[in-house]
């Protein structure tokens, strides 16, 4: 699943740990998703979308083998 | 799943990570101590106090918290179980093999709870700490 976690950030100049802290998980978390080695649960993902002030699928994308 | 459920698994502060990691040492000193005290000591028994050791230190580490313990730490810890159990079948499959191989038989007075215990806490600490490592590298 791809995602556009990076730029709404950069749009918002947020880093990884201000999101973090924001929905409660750690840097590290942030940067797996980002990075597209984990992919969150839709409460973490409604959460971020939150965050950003965007619909869900403005940032999470299926890709081909979802 | 609720915090009350009786599905819930409670963890340790992750102030007990220490703890757990005195048990790695610790048989190595008393095993030392109880050849000087018993030398004619049969080294299954010993090699069984190692095992037990390890197996509560190993214990101590899985089930204790990390700093953050978030939705992917937790679904690290459950595909760690799940890895480190079939890794410990093929492991007891292996033992069981180079048993047969040696001795020929399948069992060994060295198969033990402790044995088992040791095995399974070893490889779901390992595939715990492998997914971590994973997800670190950039």
């Amino acid at each position: 699943m791809k995602n556009t976690i990076k730029v709404e950030r950069a749009k918002k100049d947020m880093t990884q740990q201000d999101l973090a802290e924001k929905v409660s998980v750690s840097r590290q978390t942030i940067n797996s998703i980002e990075a597209g080695k984990y992919v969150p649960s839709t409460v973490l993902a409604l959460k971020i979308a939150r965050i950003f002030g965007v619909g869900l699928e403005e940032i999470f994308e299926l890709e081909e083998g979802d | 799943m609720k915090d009350k459920s009786i599905l819930n698994v409670p963890l340790l502060p992750f102030g007990w990570k220490k703890l757990g990691y005195v048990f790695f040492p610790l048989p190595v000193f008393l095993v030392i101590g109880l050849a000087f005290v018993n030398p004619d000591s049969n080294p299954i028994e010993t090699s069984q106090v190692i095992y037990g050791f390890w197996a509560i230190g190993f214990g101590l580490l899985n089930l204790t918290r990390e700093k953050v313990e978030d939705e992917m730490i937790k679904s690290f810890r459950l595909q760690a179980y799940q890895t480190g159990f079939y890794w410990l079948i093929w492991g007891i499959a292996a033992l069981m093999m180079v048993n047969y191989l040696r001795f020929g038989r399948l069992t060994s007075e060295i198969f033990s709870a402790y044995l088992v215990l040791f095995l399974l806490n070893a490889y779901v600490y390992a595939a715990f700490q492998y997914q971590k490592y994973i997800a670190s590298k950039n």
